[in-house]
């Protein structure tokens, strides 16, 4: 089975963008990670995870953003999402990810509340 | 509990959406709520992940069998593999790792008994290991 993903990057002043289009799952849960270790990324004190509403997250694609959260927390970085199905919300709440991720119902929340 | 399907995957990672997508197609013909239809997508995408790697251990020469039933309350997905089974005392049960944040790995059983309304796990001696989940109409 392919990678089903689409992965960009930008910014917004200090607030590095990771937009992810499609699914997150083991396979490519390794395309956002090496979105993340981008230096530009990577070395950036906020992170805005951005979730397309449609996407499927399976448990290995927790797993990659358990690493990012993981790695994020060592370097002091807030990581924030949005866009996540109230779905994914759910799940993101039921496994504890929203603890070291916070997810917002818009860009706008997520933003202001960094 | 009448059969209504019966899917045969290729123990490929990915696999499980054809199971999925099969598994929506029928919820919206029984009727399932949207978000129920959502628990049902996780909670058989984890059984088959489960199964392609902890069951089948990505054997390629080995299959996932999919079967769906249902009765006129009920609709009951039961996941099977060619492995040796599980030993329900040796799921990871802890959520949290020695640093806080959730344990990386180990969600798959955690979500699927959290999403649908009855689950368990049979081996026979001799047979397939099978992972079976019940959700309610109404539930």
């Amino acid at each position: 089975m392919g990678k089903d993903i689409q992965v960009s990057t930008s910014h917004r002043n200090d607030i590095a963008v990771i937009s992810i289009k499609g699914d997150v799952t083991a396979v490519t849960g390794e395309v956002i990670g090496s979105a993340y270790q981008n230096n530009n990324v990577t070395n950036a004190p906020k992170i805005l995870l951005q979730f397309d509403k449609d996407c499927y997250i399976n448990s290995g694609g927790l797993a990659s953003l358990i690493d990012i959260a993981s790695e994020g927390r060592k370097k002091a970085q807030k990581i924030h999402a949005y866009g996540l199905s109230d779905h994914f919300q759910k799940i993101f709440h039921m496994v504890g990810l929203t603890r070291c991720i916070p997810v917002f119902p818009t860009e706008e929340a997520a933003m202001e509340n960094f | 509990m009448e059969q209504l399907s019966e899917l045969q995957l290729p123990n490929i990672l990915g696999a499980e959406k054809l199971a999925i997508k099969k598994a929506v197609s029928i919820a919206r013909k029984m009727g399932f709520r949207k978000d129920r239809i959502e628990d049902l997508k996780t909670a058989l995408a984890e059984a088959c992940i489960n199964a392609i790697e902890h069951g089948n251990k990505f054997a390629e020469n080995t299959k996932v069998g999919v079967t769906f039933a249902s009765n006129d309350t009920s609709l009951q997905v039961v996941v099977h593999d060619e492995g040796e089974g599980v030993d329900p005392g040796k799921i990871p049960t802890e959520r949290t790792a020695e640093d806080g944040l959730p344990r990386r790995r180990g969600y798959g059983v955690f979500l699927i008994s959290n999403l649908v309304n009855e689950f368990s796990f049979e081996k026979k001696p001799g047979q397939r290991n099978e992972v079976k989940m019940l959700m309610h109409l109404n539930g």
